[in-house]
């Protein structure tokens, strides 16, 4: 058993001359795997080995099923896609920097060594050697601050490769036949469509809608991604600054009650012929109003705590 | 017809109509003296004081005007802003509101009124919310009627909503800002309703004196174009519009450009486009308009499709075109926000990072607006109901700024008008309905239709069935596809007359009406409570309660303020984040490096990198910026929750939008992804310079006990970090601003570490060990 490390003494040496035979492997593992190399814990050592004249990005993810990091699968085509963008480069270029992957089922003891407890990461390896070594030798860590869109990550990654990555968003074609289509279909259909577009109800209903959900802070729920409800089943947040998908629903509907009532008040009570009815009508709507509105106040002051005024409730 | 209430015969109309006039007067100076008067809490509660940030940029450059005049002021560069760059400040302000307080400051002088300029800045916004109520009387008015003017002018007179950007001492554009918005709306609405150029003028002058104040002049630019592009589209083309628009653009447009900031903006950005785009489509509408009245109507039919076809197209090519080549601008950043919500998070942190650029939650809108909001969809219905070209422009401004408030919270503002007419024409719709003491006769005719079971569905359908009815009756617009459209599907029954309307009996009344008047009277509270508990703190100067309930003034900011002005030089340069930029200039009277008027990113993001990284990489920093001292804001001790730890991150995510290789977000936070500052902070977090300075000798605050942080509630770590190339200048009796000197280099040339250590007494350690000496045997 002395054989292996006077074998490993042995091959030291000689890896470190057979650096290009390392490069051309690399070259060859990248080229079968259409540009970019699915890493095992071996192949990751060649990759990063400590003397290198090229740079590599990788991406350590977990994208079996059994691990279930959703993140991972949604970010794993954005990278492919900016991996293959890579292929494009001219060859000189393209040879000096690696697309990997290493999935955590194939190297669990590089994702110790690195202690990553949490997946996708997305390491770039600096050249340690020739004219691209910059005196970094550690890796440095991709920032998902913007998201797993590929745009940004190839305008980051591109600060590391030899040449930008020459990355083009794919033409979105079911997007724009989708919009093409709604938009035919609809000059077509214009001529049936047009005595509902041309009634003010229509509008009316658009327009009353829309300003009912914006003043119920539609806006901050979609900008901020509130969930639409706690996770304890409660359904308004604490806090002033704060809110809720489904307190979008109720205040709309809150609104809405009270702003149809005093409708009925205005607009249609005056034309009711029956006395009685109306004088029914009346106090049924003012009734509704003061007690939606003493609701209304009960949610607000669930919010504001400080707020010192109530009505009925 | 029967009365419900006896009513006054002997009257003639003239003494009803005089009568009528003067309660108005009086009704409006008492709207006037209720909307000053709400707005001088903070004077009360406080002092005569500017405000907050941007009022103190504003203050100083008004005193620079009104000490040296307008020439001097419009030529004015200020070194000692963006130090070293410094700024022209004539060429990158908004002046409308410098020179207006300019102005009165003139007048009162030569009325020998010797009136101190800070006041006139403290008390131009509750001056001018008291034109701005009057401003919206006359618009309500040309909605509905005087009576409604009146409500929409007492709304937004106390609303907290306009309250909240409008108190005394609350010296900002948007002071001025509204009054000029409601007044060019209504001269729009006065020129489009008589299509008369002078209004037209009218509309065009205060729309430049509103460029001239207030960066949300965009906002008219492109609502009185959509106004009329929908028009248009309504089929409601009149020589009128015509003549109204044209004269306000072609106007507006040339005055708006002699602004130096604005300059050649009005027709090389996208964010004026539209109005450009409109002026084209109107003199190509009133062209066909001209040339069918002199061709027949088949000729004309083909000419019309041509040539509309052919200038829209060109129309079209030529933006795309020159937006492609770069003569015209895309949107800015701040604009464009609007609409991509993402956009500024990801690419302009500066913009994101403001606390009023962020979205309104539905609290906020109740707070500011309270029962008008729900009155608002209804007085949007009821300019459904009656649509006249007026009416339309009420419901694309109500439209647009419910988005835009929803989306920005600083825009609320720009909705608060348009709630508070909306809601004055449904409120005084219903007042009208109740207070009118004609009733209907009773029909003994029994009413076939519903048996009117008074569930929410039977309503529904009568009120829908009724509405159509009306605006079948309401043939007061002129006669549209629509409105035969809709007479023609409603079903009408046999026989029926006109319905008569009217309410019946006293109490139905008294009961609509004291309902009424009992949610004015909640209003009128909630508007007072709101205004002198949330809005109106001048921010400078803070406010707690002792034991005893009685107030205690913090005073923190001036002390640190007054004692850089009385004790460093004038030309010791100042770094703090940029919030604080304009206290520092206008206050402390020094040099600072950033302000909060954030043109320059690449210095904002600069300060944001001294104050994240360590102590080795800031120093030089500090050094090539000339800094003497930094200023920091700190809450722990006191539980003053916006300072600057709190802002920290986004210093950071400033800092690593330019330096993304050496500032990274997720090192500040600990491996579990908290944002902490005690034991368990991350080592980047410690070694930060902002951490130093703001935990700098606060546990020695303590004597050994526990020292906490009140604001994040956590435990500061025993052994707080200690300083090498700062030294503590000056903290502030609540600890809230803590100054710090930087250090000059070493007289010795040795690193200000090492020299600290040795004036310490601390052996330098060496890599070589010293030899023991050999005992002698």
């Amino acid at each position: 058993m002395l054989l292996l490390p006077f074998l490993a003494l042995f091959s030291l040496p000689l890896a470190i001359a057979a650096d290009d035979a390392t490069h051309q492997k690399l070259v060859s593992l990248a080229a079968a795997g259409g540009g970019l190399i699915k890493l095992d814990a071996a192949s990751f050592e060649l990759l990063t080995s400590p003397n290198r004249d090229w740079s590599a990005s990788i991406e350590f993810t977990a994208l079996d099923n059994r691990r279930r990091c959703s993140p991972c699968r949604e970010f794993n085509p954005s990278w492919n896609a900016v991996a293959k963008a890579w292929i494009k480069a001219p060859k000189e270029h393209r040879d000096n920097h690696f697309f990997a992957t290493l999935d955590f089922d194939d190297g669990q003891m590089v994702f110790q060594q690195l202690g990553l407890a949490s997946a996708p990461v997305v390491y770039v390896y600096p050249a340690t050697e020739g004219p691209r070594a910059t005196g970094r030798t550690d890796p440095s860590k991709y920032d998902f601050s913007h998201g797993f869109e590929p745009e940004p990550l190839a305008q980051h990654l591109s600060n590391h490769t030899p040449i930008p990555i020459p990355y083009t968003p794919p033409f979105d074609w079911a997007r724009w036949t989708t919009f093409a289509a709604g938009f035919l279909s609809l000059a077509l259909a214009l001529r049936f469509v047009a005595p509902i577009l041309q009634s003010r109800w229509t509008w009316g209903v658009i327009s009353i809608l829309t300003s009912l959900i914006m003043t119920s802070g539609f806006m901050f729920t979609r900008i901020r991604n509130s969930p639409f409800m706690g996770h304890d089943g409660s359904w308004v947040a604490g806090g002033y600054q704060n809110q809720y998908g489904q307190e979008v629903q109720v205040l709309t509907v809150v609104y809405g009650t009270l702003g149809f009532a005093f409708l009925m008040l205005i607009m249609v009570i005056p034309y009711q012929t029956s006395a009685q009815r109306q004088r029914f009508q009346i106090y049924l709507w003012s009734a509704v109003i003061m007690m939606v509105y003493s609701i209304l106040i009960v949610l607000f002051k669930v919010k504001n705590r400080g707020y010192p005024f109530r009505l009925l409730l | 017809m029967p009365k419900a209430f006896p009513l006054p015969s002997d009257l003639s109309p003239a003494t009803v109509a005089n009568t009528a006039s003067l309660l108005r007067i009086v009704a409006l100076s008492l709207i006037s003296g209720a909307a000053i008067a709400s707005r001088l809490f903070a004077v009360i509660n406080f002092e005569s004081i500017i405000h907050e940030f941007d009022p103190w940029f504003n203050y100083r450059a008004t005193r620079v005007l009104a000490s040296k005049g307008f020439y001097e002021f419009w030529n004015w560069f200020d070194p000692t802003a963006w130090y070293p760059l410094g700024r022209v400040v004539g060429g990158t302000v908004y002046p409308g509101l410098m020179a207006t307080s300019g102005v009165i400051y003139n007048l009162l002088h030569a009325l020998n009124l010797p009136v101190d300029i800070r006041n006139i800045c403290v008390l131009l916004a509750p001056g001018f919310s008291a034109l701005t109520a009057w401003a919206t009387y006359m618009f309500t008015k040309e909605m509905k009627d005087e009576s409604a003017g009146l409500l929409a002018a007492a709304f937004i007179g106390i609303v907290p909503g306009y309250i909240s950007r409008s108190v005394a001492g609350s010296y900002d554009n948007e002071a001025i800002a509204i009054f000029l918005l409601m007044f060019t709306f209504y001269c729009w609405i006065k020129a489009l309703k008589l299509g008369s150029a002078l209004f037209g003028t009218l509309a065009a002058i205060f729309y430049f004196y509103m460029v001239a104040a207030w960066g949300g002049y965009v906002f008219i630019t492109n609502m009185i174009p959509l106004h009329g592009l929908v028009l248009i589209l309504m089929g409601r083309f009149t020589s009128r519009l015509y003549v109204a628009y044209s004269s306000w653009y072609v106007i507006g447009t040339l005055s708006s450009m002699q602004v130096p900031f604005v300059g050649f903006q009005p027709v090389s950005t996208s964010e004026h486009m539209a109005a450009l785009g409109v002026f084209g489509l109107l003199q190509i509408v009133a062209f066909t308009q001209l040339v069918r009245s002199h061709v027949s109507s088949k000729q004309f039919q083909d000419l019309l499709f041509v040539a509309l076809v052919t200038a829209g197209l060109l129309g079209a090519v030529a933006f795309v075109g020159l937006t492609y080549k770069g003569a015209i601008a895309p949107w800015t950043g701040r604009f464009y926000s609007l609409w991509d919500t993402g956009y500024a998070k990801k690419y302009i942190p500066i913009i994101a990072s403001v606390s009023e650029h962020q979205p309104t939650a539905w609290p906020s809108f109740f707070m500011d607006l309270q029962f008008l909001i729900f009155l608002f969809p209804t007085g949007v219905i009821m300019c459904f109901h009656q649509l006249r070209d007026e009416h339309v422009f009420v419901i694309i401004y109500a439209v647009m700024a419910s988005y835009f408030a929803g989306v920005m919270v600083r825009l609320m503002l720009t909705l608060t008008p348009v709630v508070c007419v909306a809601a004055a024409v449904a409120f005084s719709s219903l007042l009208d309905t109740y207070v009118d003491a004609a009733e209907p006769e009773e029909e003994k005719s029994s009413e076939t239709s519903g048996a009117a079971t008074p569930s929410d569905a039977s309503s529904a359908s009568t009120s829908k069935k009724s509405k159509k009815e009306k605006a079948a009756a309401a043939a007061s617009t002129p006669g549209n596809a629509l409105t035969d459209l809709v007479a023609a599907t409603a079903p009408t029954k046999k026989g029926d007359a006109p319905k008569a309307k009217g309410i019946y009996g006293i109490d139905t009344r008294l009961a609509v009406i004291g309902n009424a008047f009992a949610m004015l009277a909640f209003f009128v509270l909630h508007c007072t409570w709101a205004t002198s508990n949330a809005y109106s703190s001048p921010s400078v100067v803070l406010a707690s309660h002792n034991p005893d309930g009685s107030q205690h003034i913090i005073d923190d900011f001036r002390e640190a303020y007054y004692w850089l002005r009385q004790n460093t030089p004038e030309t010791a340069v100042v770094m703090s984040w940029w919030d604080y930029g304009y206290q520092i200039a206008g206050m402390a009277d020094r040099p600072t490096l950033v302000d909060n008027n954030t043109w320059n990113n690449t210095h904002i993001a600069t300060v944001g990198k001294a104050m994240s990284s360590s102590e080795e990489v800031a120093y030089p920093i500090l050094r090539k910026h000339d800094v003497d001292y930094v200023l920091v804001i700190f809450g722990g001790l006191l539980g003053y929750s916006g300072d600057d730890i709190n802002k920290f991150l986004w210093m950071v995510r400033i800092a690593q939008g330019v330096w993304p290789e050496e500032i990274q977000e997720p090192n500040y936070f600990t491996p579990q992804g908290e944002y902490r500052i005690d034991d368990m902070a991350s080592p980047t977090m410690k070694n930060s310079l902002m951490y130093k300075m703001s935990y700098y000798r606060f546990s020695e605050l303590f004597g050994g006990g526990q020292s906490m942080d009140r604001v994040r509630n956590q435990q500061v770590p025993k052994v707080g970090p200690t300083l090498d190339v700062l030294d503590e200048a000056y903290t502030t009796e609540n600890w809230i601003v803590r100054i710090y000197e930087v250090r000059k280099e070493d007289l010795l040339g040795r690193d200000l570490k090492s020299a600290n250590a040795f004036a310490k007494g601390k052996k330098r350690k060496r890599s070589k060990p010293v030899s023991k000496r050999r005992p002698i045997l």
